[in-house]
């Protein structure tokens, strides 16, 4: 099942039980953002939440929490919300392999309904704004997909990015936004700025959930996001051409921005409350100005709380963050057999692989660090064999227990780039990365002694069957 | 409903405050911005977030602060050729 706008999504979500509807009077803050934090507490299955009686707005519509658990993260697939972990990022990485998958022009998108240009642009007219968390430097924006194109190659599809980044709402017509340098907007920045002229911009909020997923995932510079987009949801993406810009958007949005990164120009931003679990900010940080604001009838904003993990962040960029590592660690290494890069973007990623010989397990880890997302985020590889499952915590904390010997098990590499937001680096951007070998010696590595590994009893799998049939009938 | 000329900047303590949007149900709150270091808030919001007195040292900003604040992203040269 693909939906084609966040609308339809919230039915489903509805449907399934999934969305709980907030009908009491609430403040727009602390109440929006206390309760987004507290959603996910509720576990694997926590609803998306929905907001339309906030106090002060005569025609508010805020929805928080929309990717925020496992459940709502399989149902954006289209998958049964019962769908384990595991399981959701292993049809993510057989949907990658339908990947390039075009998306599909589709006309009269429903954001064409209204607008707003030029001096009488006030996106506070437009959203129901709120803030997060205490020390945040005012009001953000931090789920829209933002759409931008390489100022030297305008017409390489791939070279387009549509990325989510931090937005701080600075006036009625004027956004800070954060790019990231590892980040393609970053490079298209860089490159207008060293012509002298302004980045256009479309910034798209209340997208359909695939969109969102995308967005976040950590592709190649000229990969195309709505191409994968397509592959993920198994149908080619809507899209239509934003009026100012011309930059090609989700159709379904319901609200589209347009406007440009105003060149060479830098101001105070922040702080803001980051999906490291720290505040960064108090930077000199991009200017955008609002040209045009077209938006759907009655829309919907929503909006994602960050903070103290996991949060509704952590759900969004989990499996989307551990495919693209997969998939080029494969590609060198064969034997690779999962990735978890669930932790803080992959901050922390933990492989499981087959050995072809002694210090395999190693070369593998170090190669984490040399791939293009791994480049600014991977700090800490935890290797692990091919027969633990790097999702399930407890067999990798059995795995560090027992196969890993500080004495030569443990890789550092000094004064490597991470992005300039991880907290423990030594400066801002440098930090020492660490590879853990917890995989089982092999030969020639002669280290330790694993002649008599305890595994499953051949028989155990069908049991686990049985008691769970048996369970389930009383 | 506040007026912003009787309010300072909880963060930086700047006089200069600027009514950016108020509610549309009228006098429940307003959203301010210092003219200094661009805090936004709402009027509504608990004192922590609002008043000077109750602004976390950790959270404050000085002057300095935004005279100092590194680029990010650098600006970089321009291209001559
Ligand atoms: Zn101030």
């Amino acid at each position: 099942m693909a939906y084609d706008d966040l609308r339809s999504f919230l039915e489903a979500l509805d449907k399934e039980g999934q969305l709980l509807r907030i009908t009491e009077e609430v403040n727009p803050e602390p109440d929006i953002a206390a309760a987004a934090n507290a959603a996910p507490r509720l576990g694997d299955a926590a609803p998306a939440l929905y907001f339309d009686n906030v106090k002060g707005f005569t025609d508010a519509r805020i929805a928080m929490n929309v990717h925020g658990s496992w459940a709502n993260h399989a149902l954006a697939l289209g998958l049964p919300k019962e769908t384990g972990t595991k399981e959701q990022v292993e049809e993510f990485v057989r949907r990658w392999a339908e990947f390039p998958v075009a998306p599909e022009r589709r006309a009269d998108p429903p954001w064409a309904q209204n607008t707003q240009e030029g001096d009488d642009v006030d996106i506070f007219q437009v959203l129901p704004l709120i803030r997060l968390n205490d020390g945040d430097g005012g009001l953000y924006i931090d789920k829209a997909a933002v759409v931008s194109k390489d100022p030297e190659d305008p017409e390489h599809s791939g070279k387009q990015n549509v990325g989510i980044y931090r937005i701080q709402v600075k006036g009625r017509r004027k956004l800070a936004l954060q790019p990231v340098p590892m980040h393609d907007i970053a490079q298209h920045l860089r490159k207008a700025e060293e012509e002298g002229e302004d980045l256009p911009v479309a910034i798209t909020i209340g997208n359909d959930p695939v969109i969102s997923i995308v967005a976040s995932t950590p592709m190649k510079y000229d990969e195309n996001e709505y191409e994968l987009a397509g592959a993920l949801r198994g149908a080619p993406a809507p899209i239509a051409e934003a009026p100012l810009t011309g930059l090609p958007v989700p159709w379904g949005s319901e609200v589209v921005i347009e406007g440009v990164i105003e060149g060479r120009k830098r101001e105070i931003e922040g702080p803001f409350g980051e999906f490291t679990g720290h505040y960064s900010g108090g930077r000199s940080m991009t200017v955008i100005r609002i040209d045009r604001i077209s938006y759907r009838t009655n829309p919907v904003f929503e909006h994602l709380y960050l903070g103290m993990p996991w949060t509704e962040v952590d759900y969004l960029i989990a499996a989307s963050t551990c495919v693209p590592l997969y998939e080029q660690l494969k590609k060198d290494f064969p034997e690779v057999q999962a990735v978890n890069a669930m932790y803080t973007h992959g901050l922390v990623a933990i492989v499981s692989t087959k050995k072809r010989y002694g210090g395999f397990a190693k070369a593998v880890g170090l190669r984490v660090l040399t791939t293009a997302h791994g480049l600014g985020y991977a700090t800490t590889v935890i290797v692990v064999d091919e027969d633990v499952d790097p999702f399930n915590l407890p067999q990798v904390m059995w795995a560090l227990s027992t196969k890993m010997n500080p004495s030569g098990d443990l890789i550092t590499i000094p004064n490597l780039p991470v992005l300039e937001l991880a907290p423990q680096a030594q400066s801002p951007g440098i930090v020492d990365k660490l590879v853990i070998d917890a995989t089982t010696p092999v030969e020639p590595d002669r280290r330790g002694n694993y002649s008599t590994q305890v595994h499953d009893l051949p028989e155990a799998a069908e049991w686990l069957t049985r008691l769970q049939r048996l369970s389930a009938r009383r | 409903m506040a007026d912003p000329t009787a309010t300072v900047c909880p963060r930086c303590a700047h006089q200069t405050v600027e009514l950016v949007f108020t509610s549309p149900v009228p006098g429940v709150w307003d959203v301010l911005q210092c003219g200094r270091c661009l805090y936004m808030w709402r009027t509504s919001e608990p004192e922590r977030r609002t008043r000077r007195h109750a602004y976390p040292e950790a959270f404050r900003m000085t002057a300095e602060d935004i005279r100092s604040a590194s680029e990010v992203p650098a600006v970089p040269p321009l291209r001559t050729s």
